[in-house]
């Protein structure tokens, strides 16, 4: 009975910690770099972005969550040969008002992945592979299904339809 | 007084450590090899070898890894006697005063008589120079596969010539009348100097249209004329060869100045990522000239606390077994398998391997105990002849010992043979390689015998099975030891005399031999 009682309390207080992990991650999820490759396929934003983890397949799913993140909060740069894109979520505000429901959707395994394809040929490699204080480094190419993410977004209430405005 | 002295050395190493770094951090090898285009162009002097070694360079084949640009100057004249060296400024002034940069254009762009210019061959380059992984973002991208060729004016700045002098050609004759001739050769290499704005005005300035009137044309034929683009000097090298003809030793030569020039020219260095491990799969193959044996280099990456990049080398490896690419890539090469020769670590998938020419030749040198009898010097020179995907290694090798203890100045045993050995890494620090050697053991220096067998009666025929191990110190230093029994079959009378009058007669009998060996 004490060993369950014990049980039970660590697990609450390591989701607990996981969750301010979480939250707190989130609030200061900006540090990555993001550029446009080129003009996607239509609906979709072909990029390469860089994630951290302390593993290589840890640091590639990291740079696809930094993908959708991009897209909805920060929006994507623009470069030679493609046009900037402003983020689907605008409002600095989305993120607190909508808390929960960014904890599902980035969770691990959770939707956005549905919405990122990387089209790196193998591994991240190269230059793009980096062993850094704490982990690695990794700079792969995404495809971001931007249009189905927005409408996604619109869908869930999250994001504000176009037409709304007027 | 000490105290500033421990201060200026202090000084002294802070300042060399720090500038060693900075090296370092500049140095960085990267997986970005794009293909190169070579013209070869022969300096003659005015004389009467300059057709055969016009013919040696015009004939020589680079082989699969450049694209040839065919320029019209496939010559050029130094006004000096062929026993002197060409110095790297004679040959700048006649690089200046051709205008190669034109002539590669031309060649790249399939100029006519009329000015008129195409992208054919530089669309056709971009194809044939893709890589899956632009292949993979080409299909990401609304611009589609169409867009590969665009990659082949970015070619254009990896045009390069190689200018190759033959000095010192001499003939000799030995006494039975062979002829041997060898040269000395240099080969300067230069680069286009063209960056993507310099090219964007070529285009801008020179490309005639269609729709262009004959005024606009004949201006634009007059930029091209009048094009200033310099050819920028980027490596020399030096090479020796003797063969036959003069025509081979060149040939032989040019092989020599190809191999050292892709050590010198990091452009020339292929370098591709690691995609694959048990065994080591990398995506490349035929189409960069990879041949079975070939050495690369592995590199890491990672970044200091400043956030620069700094490439780490982890071992060498070598090619086994090899992919035919030369075709158009369609996101699913063919990789080629390796093997890892050296290293504390284990070459991961993601890192980078860089070209790094050898010639596979080891050169081992030990001291030899018991086998025939007494103390040796032993040298032997072994070639690399092939590499499986296991790690097998079969070697050819020449064989040679002194006997410094049982001779003397009349009778000095001196053993000599050509062998076959067949490695197995156990793991890639060590190699154990059974091998059968046949050779001869040659006693004696009997001046006044000027018979034709003399050699034949003063030598004995020796077997030498065996097996020799090596461990890796330092790669490419590694310490070898060999255990081996000499049989000592047919003898000359000659030899059978000198050796009843070593103190200690040679016969068949085991031997150890210990040493250290060094791969180049």
């Amino acid at each position: 009975m004490i060993a369950l009682t014990l049980l039970m309390t660590f697990s609450a207080v390591s989701a607990n910690a996981q969750n301010k992990d979480r939250r707190k991650s989130f609030k200061s999820w900006d540090n990555y770099e993001i550029t446009t490759e080129k003009v996607g396929v239509d609906g979709t934003k072909f990029v390469k972005v860089w994630g951290f983890g302390k593993t290589v397949d840890a640091a590639t799913m990291a740079a696809k969550e930094n993908a959708v993140h991009a897209c909805i909060f920060r929006g994507l740069p623009g470069s030679a040969t493609a046009m900037s894109t402003p983020p689907i979520c605008p409002n600095p505000n989305t993120l607190e008002t909508h808390e929960d429901y960014f904890q599902t959707f980035f969770a691990a395994g959770g939707p956005y992945l549905a919405y990122v394809s990387m089209t790196t040929d193998g591994v991240p490699s190269g230059t793009d592979r980096r062993k850094v204080k704490g982990g690695y480094k990794v700079g792969i190419y995404v495809q971001v299904m931007y249009d189905n993410l927005k409408r996604k977004l619109e869908a869930d209430g999250v994001a504000r339809k176009l037409s709304s405005g007027f | 007084m000490i105290n500033k002295s421990v201060f200026t050395a202090l000084s002294l190493v802070f300042l060399c450590t720090a500038l060693s770094a900075q090296e370092k951090i500049k140095e960085v090898v990267t997986s970005n090899y794009n293909r190169n285009s070579v013209s070869m162009v022969c300096v003659q002097r005015g004389d009467s070898y300059d057709s055969q070694v016009s013919s040696a360079v015009r004939s020589f084949s680079l082989g699969d890894k450049y694209d040839i640009n065919n320029i019209t100057t496939k010559s050029v004249r130094l006004d000096k006697v062929r026993s002197e060296s060409a110095y790297q400024t004679e040959i700048d002034g006649i690089v200046n005063r051709v205008g190669f940069a034109r002539e590669i254009l031309a060649s790249i762009f399939n100029r006519d008589s009329n000015g008129m210019m195409d992208d054919k061959t530089v669309r056709y380059r971009g194809n044939y120079d893709a890589k899956d992984q632009d292949v993979i973002n080409a299909r990401a991208s609304r611009v589609g596969t169409e867009a590969l060729g665009d990659l082949g004016h970015g070619l254009v700045s990896g045009s390069y010539i190689v200018l190759t002098d033959f000095s010192k050609i001499s003939r000799d004759v030995d006494t039975r009348g062979n002829v041997t001739w060898s040269t000395n050769a240099q080969a300067f290499v230069y680069q286009i100097g063209m960056d993507r704005d310099a090219l964007n005005d070529f285009y801008e300035q020179c490309w005639i249209y269609d729709e262009d009137d004959q005024a606009t044309r004949s201006a634009k034929r007059l930029a091209f004329q009048n094009l200033d683009i310099p050819m920028v000097p980027v490596a020399q090298a030096n090479a020796t060869g003797a063969s036959s003809s003069v025509e081979a030793a060149a040939n032989m030569c040019i092989r020599e100045l190809i191999t050292k020039l892709e050590n010198r020219i990091p452009a020339w260095e292929v370098a591709v990522a690691v995609i694959g491990k048990r065994p080591l799969r990398a995506k490349i193959g035929t189409k960069e000239g990879l041949k079975n044996g070939d050495r690369y280099r592995a590199y890491s990456y990672t970044e200091d606390r400043g956030g620069n990049l700094k490439s780490v080398a982890r071992g060498y490896l070598r090619a086994t077994e090899i992919s035919s690419n030369t075709g158009m890539a369609i996101g699913e090469t063919e990789p080629s398998k390796f093997y890892q020769i050296s290293g504390l670590a284990n070459i991961d998938e993601g890192w980078t391997i860089k070209q790094t020419n050898d010639w596979k030749v080891g050169v081992l040198a030990g001291l030899k105990a018991g086998g025939l009898g007494g103390t040796a010097l032993g040298v032997d020179i072994d070639y690399l002849m092939n590499v499986s995907n296991v790690g097998t290694m079969s070697y050819l090798f020449l064989t040679l010992g002194l006997d410094v203890t049982s001779g003397n100045g009349n009778y000095l045993p001196v053993q000599f043979g050509l062998g076959f050995a067949y490695g197995f890494h156990l793991t890639r620090f060590l190699e154990i390689a059974p091998y059968a050697a046949i050779g001869l053991e040659h006693m004696g220096l009997s001046v006044t015998d000027s018979s034709d067998d003399r050699f034949t009666r003063e030598s004995a025929l020796i077997l030498e099975p065996g097996v020799r191990v090596a461990a890796n110190v330092a790669y490419p230093l590694q310490v070898f030891g060999k255990i081996y029994y000499d049989v000592l079959t047919i003898q000359g009378p000659l030899y059978k005399m000198y050796n009843a009058n070593l103190a200690v007669p040679h016969s068949s009998g085991a031997g150890v031999e210990f040493g250290v060996k060094w791969t180049f």
